[in-house]
C-alpha cells in the first residue's frame, strides 16, 4: 500500500512539475514551438 | 591557525585553479561535439546508445521540451532505485549479509535523494543497503544526476551565447556526453588512484575481527533495566567503496558508502586521498567557469566568475578555520594551544578537535567542511555537528547562498548565472539603462524567473523548518540538543535537502517518517521548480538579438563585476536567513562565550 501512495507522491509531483514547466512559459505569454 | 595548515589549503587552491583552464576547454570540444582524444573509444558508444534507444542526435530542443525530458528522465530513475531498494531482499545478487527490503518512506527518501543529487542519508548503509543497491540503486544516480545537472548548466551557456533561436540542444545527448567523456574517463582513473591509497573495493561478506581488549557494553533491556554484554568482536563492513566513492567526489553527489562517510579509512584513507577528494569536488565546477568564458566567446567573463567564487570560498575557509582553531571556553583546564615539539612534529594540533579525525586535524577537516557546503556535495571528513558555533556558520551560510561557489556540477554554475543575470539587472537600475548581459538585454520576463528561482528555495526550507520547530510530537522530538543548537540542527535538515547537499548537522534523528517525507519533498522541488524557471530564462536569452555594447553596458569582465556580483550574493543571502541564523549558530555562539549550552 505504501508503495502505491508512494508511487502517486512521485507522479503527481513530476506531473505538477510539467505544468510548472507551461506555467513559466504562459507567464510570457504564448508556447514555445518546442 | 597554523603555517602548515595555510599551506595546506593554498596547495588544494593551486590545484584548482591549474586545472580549471584545461578542465573547462576538454568540456567545452566535448559539449560543442568537436573532436577529443577519446573518440575512437567512445563514439562507437554513443552511437550504439543513441541506435538502441532511438534518439536523433542532431535533433535539437526548445527549453520546455529539454526541460520536459529531464523531468521524465528524473521520474524514472527515480522509480528504478525505489524498486531496486524495495526489492533488494528478493534479486539473489550482491547481498551478501541478506539484508532486508529498505522500508518505504526511507526507500522514497532515498530515491528523492539521490535524484536530486542531494544525497541525504537517512539510513546506516552497511546495515541497509546491499552491495546491488549501493551500485545499481545509487552509484548509477550518481553519475545520471551529476550528468544531469551539468547538461542544464551548458544549456543554460547555450542560452546566453546563442542568437535568435528557440534551441538550447538536446538533453540526451548532453546527458550522455557528459557522462562519456567527463565523469566516466575521471572515474576510472580516480577509482584506482584511491584503491591505491586503501579504499576498499570488493563484493565479499562483512569481515569479523576478534577485539584485542574485549568492551563491556550496556544496554536497555526489553523490561527497560540495564543489561551489560561483553563485546569480543567487531564487524569490518567491506564492499564496492572505491568505485562509488570517486563518482560521489566527482559529481559533487556526497553520499557515503559507509555511515561515516569520508570520516571512514575504507573511504578515505590517507592525507593524499583526502586532497584528491575535496580537489575532486571543485574540479569540474572551476572548469565550467572556464567553459562559460569559451562557449560565449567572453574567457574574460569565465575568469569573473571565478574569481567571485574564489573570493567566497575564501571567506568561508578563512572564517571556518579560525573558528575551529578557537579552543572550546567550556572546556576549563584543557590545554587547546597548539604545541609543536620542532619542525614537522606537532603534539597538540590546537583548537576544536571534537568530531573530527586526528588523521586530517583541523586545517583540512575546515578546508573540507567549506568545500563539501559551496558545492552541492555534502560529503563529510568531520561531524559538522561538533563545529563551534561559528564554524557550523560558515557550511549553512554556503548552502544558503545557494551553493555557487562552485557549486555542485552544473548546479552551482546555473545558479550562479541566475546572481549574474540579477548583478547586470540591479547595475542597470543603478545607471538608468536597459541592462544588458553579453549582449542580451535582460527584460522583465528574465528577471520575473529568476526572482521564481531565488524565492523557491527559502520557502521550502523556512517553511518546513518552522513547521518542524512548532511541533514537539514529530518535529522537536528527533533533535539531540535544544536551544540554538537544536534549530540549527532542524534549519541545516532542510537547507541541506533544499540546496540539495546532503550533508548533515548530525544530530538530528531524520529517519521518521515526517522526516523522511517531508525532505523528500524538499529535496525534489529544491531541484526541479528551481530548474525550470532556470530554463526559462535561458529558453527566453536564446531567442534575443546580440546588441552592440555602448556606454551604458556593465562589463562584465571587470573586478568591479566580480566585486558587485560577491556583493549582491552576500546580500541577497543575508536578506533571507540573516534572521534565522541570528536565532541558530550566532545565538548560540554568544550564550556559548557566556558559559551556556544546551543538552
Amino acid at each position: 500500500m505504501s508503495d502505491l501512495v508512494f508511487l502517486a507522491v512521485s507522479l503527481a509531483f513530476f506531473f505538477v512539475a510539467m505544468l510548472y514547466v507551461y506555467g513559466c512559459q504562459s507567464l510570457k505569454g504564448g508556447r514555445e514551438d518546442a | 591557525m597554523t603555517t602548515n595548515g595555510w599551506l595546506q589549503i593554498a596547495v588544494f587552491f593551486a590545484l584548482v585553479l591549474l586545472t580549471a583552464k584545461p578542465m573547462g576547454l576538454y568540456m567545452a570540444r566535448v559539449y560543442e561535439r568537436q573532436k577529443t582524444l577519446l573518440d575512437p573509444v567512445l563514439g562507437p558508444v554513443e552511437r550504439l546508445l543513441y541506435r538502441m534507444t532511438g534518439v536523433d542526435a542532431d535533433a535539437e530542443m526548445g527549453w520546455m521540451e529539454y526541460g520536459a525530458a529531464m523531468l521524465i528522465f528524473s521520474l524514472a530513475t527515480l522509480l528504478l532505485t525505489y524498486a531496486v531498494e524495495r526489492l533488494q531482499h528478493a534479486i539473489p545478487l550482491w547481498n551478501p549479509q541478506h539484508l532486508a527490503a529498505v522500508e518505504p518512506y526511507l526507500a522514497w527518501n532515498t530515491a528523492a535523494s539521490f535524484t536530486t543529487n542531494t544525497n541525504w542519508q537517512s539510513y546506516v548503509p552497511e546495515t541497509t543497503m546491499s552491495y546491488l543497491t549501493q551500485m545499481l540503486g545509487l552509484a548509477t544516480h550518481n553519475f545520471w544526476s551529476a550528468a544531469t545537472g551539468m547538461a542544464l548548466a551548458i544549456a543554460f551557456i547555450r542560452g546566453i551565447a546563442r542568437r535568435e533561436t528557440r534551441k538550447l540542444g538536446n538533453f540526451w545527448v548532453d546527458l550522455t556526453r557528459g557522462t562519456l567523456w567527463v565523469l566516466l574517463p575521471i572515474c576510472v582513473v580516480y577509482a584506482l588512484a584511491l584503491v591505491s591509497q586503501g579504499v576498499v573495493q570488493n563484493l565479499k561478506p562483512y569481515d569479523m575481527a576478534t577485539l584485542v581488549e574485549p568492551q563491556s557494553v550496556t544496554t536497555t533491556g526489553t523490561d527497560g533495566k540495564p543489561v551489560t554484554s561483553t563485546v569480543t568482536t567487531q564487524t569490518i563492513a567491506q564492499g564496492p567503496a572505491a568505485s562509488q566513492e570517486a563518482i560521489k567526489m566527482l559529481g559533487t553527489n556526497g553520499g557515503g558508502f559507509f555511515n561515516a562517510n569520508s570520516a571512514h579509512p575504507f573511504e578515505n584513507p590517507t592525507p593524499l586521498s583526502n586532497l584528491l577528494e575535496m580537489f575532486s569536488i571543485f574540479l569540474i565546477p572551476a572548469g565550467l567557469c572556464v567553459t562559460l568564458g569559451k562557449m560565449t566567446g567572453s574567457p574574460k567573463h569565465g575568469w569573473a566568475v571565478f574569481w567571485a567564487m574564489s573570493i567566497l570560498w575564501f571567506a568561508g575557509v578563512a572564517t571556518c578555520y579560525w573558528a575551529e582553531s578557537q579552543p572550546n571556553p567550556l572546556l576549563h583546564g584543557v590545554d587547546q594551544r597548539v604545541e609543536s615539539a620542532g619542525p614537522g612534529q606537532s603534539l597538540n594540533s590546537g583548537g576544536n578537535m571534537e568530531g573530527k579525525e586526528v588523521r586530517f586535524g583541523v586545517a583540512n577537516s575546515a578546508l573540507f567542511v567549506t568545500v563539501t557546503t559551496d558545492a552541492s556535495c555534502g560529503a563529510v571528513n568531520a561531524m559538522h555537528d561538533s563545529l563551534m558555533p561559528l564554524g557550523g556558520l560558515v557550511p549553512i551560510s554556503n548552502i544558503h547562498l545557494g551553493e555557487i561557489i562552485f557549486g555542485g556540477v552544473g548546479a552551482g554554475m546555473y545558479g550562479m548565472l541566475i546572481f549574474v543575470i540579477l548583478t547586470v539587472f540591479i547595475a542597470g537600475l543603478m545607471v538608468g539603462r536597459t541592462p544588458e548581459y553579453l549582449g542580451k538585454k535582460v527584460e522583465a520576463y528574465d528577471v520575473q524567473m529568476s526572482m521564481l528561482y531565488f524565492l523557491i528555495f527559502p520557502v521550502v526550507i523556512l517553511g518546513f523548518a518552522a513547521v518542524s520547530v512548532l511541533s514537539p510530537s514529530f518535529g522537536t522530538s528527533s533533535l539531540s540538543n535544544h536551544g540554538p543548537h537544536g534549530l540549527s540542527q532542524i534549519l541545516y535538515a532542510y537547507t541541506s535537502a533544499a540546496g540539495n547537499n546532503g550533508s548533515a548537522f548530525a544530530g538530528l534523528n531524520a529517519n521518521t517518517h515526517w522526516y523522511n517525507s517531508t525532505l523528500g519533498i524538499t529535496m525534489l522541488a529544491g531541484r526541479f521548480l528551481m530548474i525550470v524557471p532556470m530554463l526559462a530564462v535561458a529558453g527566453n536569452l536564446a531567442t534575443k538579438k546580440i546588441v552592440p555594447p555602448s556606454l551604458g553596458t556593465f562589463p562584465v569582465t571587470s573586478s568591479l563585476f566580480t566585486v558587485l556580483l560577491v556583493g549582491v550574493i552576500v546580500i541577497v543571502g543575508a536578506l533571507t536567513f540573516f534572521p534565522a541564523l541570528s536565532l541558530g549558530p550566532i545565538l548560540e555562539h554568544l550564550l556559548l562565550r557566556s558559559g551556556i549550552s544546551f543538552s
